[in-house]
């Protein structure tokens, strides 16, 4: 049985700069947790702390209920995948995946015999007796997973693991670990600054910000139900439209006046008619209709099996559709009419620090 | 500035960049490398000198004995450089605490004080050398230790040196990833960063020993407060007993003796390092944990931290001792030697950033090609010469060791170009390497030409490293003794003056000491003026 | 603005490495050109030999139909925009954007107006007196970037200029970065490995792979018609299936793959008999549930399918936002996966049992590659 790993009010300073402010998280046992925010947000932070990288300030990492903030790194057995993939270069691809029984001191036919076990798991049992520098950089991460787990850690951590490695490398090794961590049934903690990979690979995704969590929730939730315009614009793309609540429909929806006076219907929301609200409606539940938010386009963008349109409405927003692959797609300067799917809407109270703020990346 | 313009026109021109780095070259050929070596070739030309020698048992017995004096203590002084220096390198790298930067100015002191300072300060510290008045621990009287204790003061910064700059570029994550897979820190350092540092150890040992090999001014002082110059010699102080005088074949022989077996050496220590497999495929993981945590590192850093103290810092310092009794002392002389050594030490640095900088730029950048290679490989070799031997082949070289006058000034000054030239090259390379090319070839495609780029781009870059390569250059040659002694007697240099000083007995070693506290105390001005306007600069630039 | 011509390039670094082999590209006047390929497949040379960093060992660049090979750099007028951005560190953001105009000796009000406008168009009037160390990524890209616009060229070579950004950022900036060189009007080279970006940015896709170019074509030309199985899944996605050629009409083709079953694919001009590959995008590999009401198709897809080709049971579900990916399990084929809109999401389940289908016309055919299959997809 995988481990259950338990954080408890985490806290990391350096100098007077919170990195990660009080984080209290659960993961359960076998689960594949994302850890997912924008670079400095403290991510990589949080699972050095939890690996023993770091000693936090203040707070307490539980293991199965133990406390284990005071056990060394190397006495807690979670198996950990660099960025930078931190093979060692002066050991085979074998002899790399050899080392964790090794340095426990297991017997020689039985660190051999798994440390081919797991080269064999991330099929690269051929590439056995090269050196790491003669691999691409996917065929390296890969050992690098198999070294992670040959010492039979029921704990990985995989830190921004993909980052180094070509966009379309990426796609398919994302996959991969999420199949071959499945398998074996371990709990995996990831961190990543990338929301697709994040949303393709997890169980459940911690959006963290400023060092504190954000949000949580399985892909599915944050991102059909998100519950801060940060999490909705920074996972998935979004359309924001700023504007003020003017009534209800008779089923509870939200009426909203846009900049301009054209009003929308949103979903359901409790706020009060006259606050500052943001709507926030996702390309894909936008489409063109015979009446609707007037918008001009301004270019449109080829992406596989469908267009993606921009425009900017007469509101002043910009808002983004898509329409068909199969469908002939309008021209920059065409006029359209847009309607959203209203279930498919999140309202929001404006933010205090402005709209800008509220969805700063950096 | 039209000068500058029209010079950044012409730059464009491959062909002139080419006839540029070839006049460099063959500067640094026929300036440099061959005057340095020249030595070598009297073996063929003047075989009679040599032969006559050789067929003197005594005085061989007396060269082979000096010979192997020089090249055992390098051992000795090089091996314990690096087990001592390593924690200290790893505190240096891997560690931050209050005090550290504190740490690394107190280990680079030792390279400011000129070696015939440390000479008397390490003499008086551990002996009792007569007439001396100032108490000694009066311990060592063994002439071959006295020097060995001398030799790891000067060599040890060279050594902690060359290891933190290596331990630097070590990925810090590798030992972390051995660590979340099981290891202990003694483990994972043992089996994945020691392997991973052999360059390092290659760079070190290398300095060590030649620093250990050439040094003649500090030996000689030692041997002679001690009162067995005439009868202990290294292979420098025997070159220097035997100068000043016509050219003789034990010169010849010992002088070609020295240089061909440090390359030989260097060859070997250099293969030995990069082949060596040390098997590590057996571990101790109780053993490593014991070693990783509590009372045994920590055991570990205070010892060489007491290393680090008693045999490097507290006898270099030992000196100022005499300032608790002030005495008389000629001024005038003081003053005019410090002349000649500034003079002798600036022209040599600024020669050396001039044509120092393209050379460094050309090994930098074309790193893994042949011809970059090689003359990454030449450069060296001034340095692992002794200076002694170095200092005879250059006034052979350039006419006659008894050379007088302003010319005997600028053959002195060839002789500190060569052996301050490949520190200035070796901090630059770094430095250049460091840098990022995308910067240059983003100004070239932005427009700029090729002075230009290097004017505007690279060079505010790298600014702090070659004044830091100059001042290393600067207070190396204002600390050199036998290379001054073997090409001109007539030349009197500070440390020169203070050999005389005490080869005229006790009575004139308040003196020395004086003239010693004295230069060390300008060393310390222009260094710590020359850090304050880097530090300016590299707070807007940091 | 000047039309780029490459003219059969080659350069071989030590160890044998083609870094170029025999590549030839022509870029037209003001185009937006992505230079698409794998690590190491020679993307970062082809650049450099365009502004004259690297030499050639053969070969010609032309710009405008003069021979520029010997040409040097600073006379190309070919700024390069590099990954690192290289901002020089010694230099704040007013002076580093104003580094060509300074050596190129402008008027001093010339330089600061178009200094001026230069900060503003990337949003870094507030930034002026800032060191690049002082700047987060985006912002030092931005500033990257208003140096090279600044520099009065007439050729912008970008060499990954997004790839040391977070995913999310990299988006934003790469709507804006086309945008602006668009507005300068420059013939623009992008090098990258992200399929995504390139389609995002360019007018046309080149295809690199081994130093040499594969295939040049509008984002939709190379999507919609790749030149090799390794193009139609390297530019989205594809499912790959290797069979024989059974027949092949105006209509469409038949091919029998390795378990027996007949699947139909575009025409193509293959004899029959022949080894064949053919290539199916996620997006158009449809999973239909078996005992289901008949399908609803996503808005891409037409009302009706071929009936499907083969039985497989899903195998997973992933949730990926607007889109969902199902991994379904094939006797004798191994994993297909699909791509459909995540509105789908609830009616798949692991274990569900669906019949795979496509339409013939969205199934690209192509003769099985000389060095096998394998070696023909290595992603890297």
């Amino acid at each position: 049985m995988a481990p259950k790993i338990t954080l408890d009010h985490i806290s990391m300073k350096f100098g007077d700069f919170y990195a990660v402010h009080d984080i209290s998280l659960d993961v359960e046992e076998g689960e594949y947790v994302t850890i997912l925010g924008p670079s400095g947000c403290g991510k990589t932070t949080l699972i050095k702390v939890i690996s023993g990288i770091w000693h936090p300030t203040e707070g307490r990492v539980l293991i199965d209920g133990e406390d284990v903030t005071d056990v060394p790194l190397e006495d807690r057995d979670m198996g950990y995948v660099f960025q930078n993939i931190a093979l060692f270069p002066n050991l085979t691809n074998l002899a790399n995946v050899e080392y964790g029984p090794r340095v426990r001191a297991w017997p020689p036919e039985e660190q051999r015999a798994t440390a081919e076990k797991y080269l064999k798991l991330v099929a690269m049992l051929d590439r056995a007796g090269m050196f790491p520098g003669e691999l691409s950089g996917g065929e390296q991460q890969k050992v690098a997973i198999a070294r992670a787990l040959a010492s039979g850690s029921k704990i990985l951590m995989l830190d921004e693991p993909l980052s180094a490695l070509d966009a379309r490398v990426r796609m398919e090794l994302r996959y991969e670990i999420r199949r071959i961590v499945k398998e074996l049934g371990i709990t995996v903690l990831h961190v990543t600054h990338d929301q697709e990979e994040a949303m393709s690979v997890s169980d459940r995704i911690v959006l963290m910000r400023a060092g504190r969590v954000h949000d949580t929730g399985a892909p599915l939730d944050i991102y059909r139900n998100p519950q801060s315009i940060f999490a909705a614009y920074f996972i998935g793309e979004t359309n924001l439209l700023e504007g003020y609540v003017s009534g209800w429909t008779k089923n509870g929806r939200t009426k909203v006046r846009l900049r301009g006076g054209h009003t929308v219907r949103a979903e359901k929301s409790a706020f009060a008619t006259g606050d500052a609200v943001v709507i926030s409606v996702r390309p894909e539940n936008v489409y063109t209709a015979d009446d609707g938010l007037k918008a001009k386009v301004v270019s449109v963008v080829f992406m596989g099996t469908f267009w993606r349109v921009r425009t900017v409405a007469e509101t002043g927003d910009y808002l983004e559709y898509n329409v068909s692959g199969n469908h002939a797609a309008p021209r920059p300067g065409d006029q359209v009419m847009l309607v959203f799917n209203k279930r498919m809407t999140k309202v929001f109270a404006r933010p205090a620090e402005g709209l800008e703020g509220a969805i700063s990346l950096e | 500035m039209s000068l500058f313009v029209r010079i950044n026109a012409i730059s464009d021109s491959a062909k002139v960049r080419k006839a540029w780095f070839g006049l460099v070259c063959a500067i640094f050929i026929c300036i440099i490398i061959v005057p340095s070596v020249f030595v070598v070739t009297k073996v063929f030309t003047d075989w009679g000198l040599i032969s006559g020698v050789l067929g003197d048992s005594a005085e061989m017995a007396v060269i082979g004995r000096a010979v192997w004096n020089s090249f055992s203590i390098a051992f000795i002084v090089t091996i314990l450089d690096v087990v001592a220096g390593l924690p200290i390198a790893w505190i240096l790298v891997r560690k931050n605490f209050r005090g550290k930067r504190f740490l690394d100015t107190l280990l680079d002191m030792p390279l400011a004080f000129p070696t015939a300072v440390l000479g008397l300060s390490v003499v008086m510290f551990w002996g009792a050398p007569e007439g001396v008045t100032i108490p000694g621990l009066g311990i060592c009287f063994s002439p071959y230790l006295m020097l060995v204790l001398l030799h790891i003061i000067f060599t040890y910064p060279y050594m902690v040196r060359s290891l933190s700059g290596i331990l630097e570029q070590i990925e810090p994550n590798y030992e972390t990833a051995a660590m979340t897979l099981g290891a202990s820190r003694f483990t994972a350092v043992r089996t994945i960063t020691l392997p991973l540092f052999r360059a390092g150890l290659v760079t070190g040992t290398t300095l060590c020993f030649a620093r250990s090999l050439s040094e003649t001014g500090g030996t000689y002082i030692a041997l002679t407060l001690m009162g067995c110059e005439s009868s202990f010699f290294t292979g420098p102080t025997y070159i220097m007993d035997n100068s000043g005088g016509a050219l003789s074949g034990p010169m010849i022989l010992i002088s070609v003796i020295m240089i061909l077996l440090a390359l030989a050496l260097l060859v070997l220590v250099k293969a030995v390092i990069t082949h060596l497999h040390v098997s590590g495929n057996r571990v101790w993981p109780e053993l490593g944990r014991k070693l990783s945590r509590g009372f045994a590192p920590k055991a570990k850093d205070a010892l060489a931290l007491f290393f680090m103290v008693l045999f490097v810092l507290v006898p270099s310092f030992y000196l100022f001792v005499y300032l608790s009794e002030p005495t008389a002392m000629d001024y005038g002389t003081l003053l005019g030697s410090i002349g000649t050594s500034f003079l002798v030490a600036g022209v040599a640095v600024l020669f050396d950033i001039v044509f120092g900088i393209p050379l460094a730029m050309y090994i930098a950048r074309h790193r893994g090609e042949r011809f970059a290679g090689i003359l990454d490989n030449l450069v060296n070799i001034p340095l692992i010469i002794p200076t002694t031997a170095l200092g005879l082949s250059l006034a052979l070289f350039w006419g006659g060791t008894a050379s007088t006058g302003a010319v005997a000034v600028v053959l002195v000054i060839l002789g500190h170009i060569s052996f301050t030239y490949p520190l200035v090259v070796r901090n630059i390379t770094g430095a250049v390497e460091e840098v990022d090319p995308a910067y240059e070839e983003t100004a070239l495609t932005l427009g700029a030409k090729p002075l230009e780029t290097f004017s505007k781009v690279l060079f505010p870059v790298i600014k702090s490293s070659v004044i830091a390569g100059a001042i290393l250059a600067f207070t190396r040659s204002l600390g050199e003794t036998g290379a001054t002694v073997a090409i001109s007697s007539s030349v009197n240099t500070v440390p020169v003056y203070i050999v005389n000083l005490v080869k005229e007995g006790a009575a004139s070693y308040p003196a020395a000491a004086m003239c010693s506290i004295v230069l060390i105390a300008i060393c310390f001005v222009l260094m710590f003026a020359v850090r304050a306007v880097m530090h300016r600069g590299s707070d807007r630039d940091a | 603005m000047p039309e780029i011509v490459l003219d059969g390039l080659v350069k071989k670094y030590s160890g044998g490495i083609r870094a170029s082999d025999g590549l030839s590209l022509t870029v037209h006047d003001g185009e937006y050109l992505c230079l698409l390929g794998p690590t190491g497949a020679g993307k970062t040379t082809a650049l450099r030999m365009i502004c004259g960093l690297t030499k050639p060992d053969a070969g010609r660049v032309l710009f405008d139909g003069e021979d520029v090979t010997t040409k040097p750099t600073g006379a190309r007028r070919a700024t390069m925009l590099s990954q690192g951005y290289a901002l020089f560190p010694n230099m704040d953001v007013y002076h580093n954007v104003v580094f060509a105009p300074t050596i190129r000796h402008w008027k001093e009000e010339d330089t600061k107006q178009l200094a001026r406008s230069m900060i503003d168009m990337v949003h870094m009037g507030k930034k002026v007196r800032s060191y690049p160390h002082e700047l987060s990524g985006g912002q030092q890209q931005r500033t990257a970037l208003a140096r090279a616009l600044a520099s009065d060229s007439k050729v912008l070579l970008l060499d990954e200029p997004l790839r040391a950004l977070d995913a999310r950022l990299r988006i934003e900036l790469r709507k804006e970065l086309k945008s602006m060189v668009k507005e300068m009007g420059l013939t623009s080279v992008h090098v990258t490995h992200d399929q995504e970006e390139a389609m995002e940015l360019a007018d046309r896709i080149a295809i690199i792979r081994s130093g040499k170019i594969i295939q040049v074509g509008t984002p939709q030309e190379i999507f919609q018609d790749p030149a090799t199985p390794f193009v139609a899944n390297f530019l989205g996605r594809s499912n790959i299936f290797a069979g024989k050629l059974v027949s092949t009409d105006g209509t469409a083709s038949v091919i029998e793959l390795a378990n027996g079953i007949r699947v139909r694919a575009r025409p193509c001009d293959l004899e029959p008999g022949d080894d064949a590959v053919i290539a199916v995008k996620v997006g158009f590999t449809v999973p239909e549930l078996i005992g289901a009401a008949p399908d609803v198709q996503d808005a891409h897809l037409p009302d009706t399918l071929p009936e499907g080709y083969f039985h497989g049971k899903v195998e997973r579900v992933l949730y990926e936002g607007s889109t969902i990916t199902i991994e379904t399990t094939v006797p004798g084929l191994g994993l297909v996966s699909s791509q459909r809109s995540s509105r789908r999401y609830e009616y798949y389940r692991p274990g569900s049992e669906v019949m795979i289908t496509w339409q013939p016309e969205k199934a690209s055919v192509f003769r099985l590659p000389a060095g096998g299959l394998v070696q023909e997809m290595r992603l890297d």
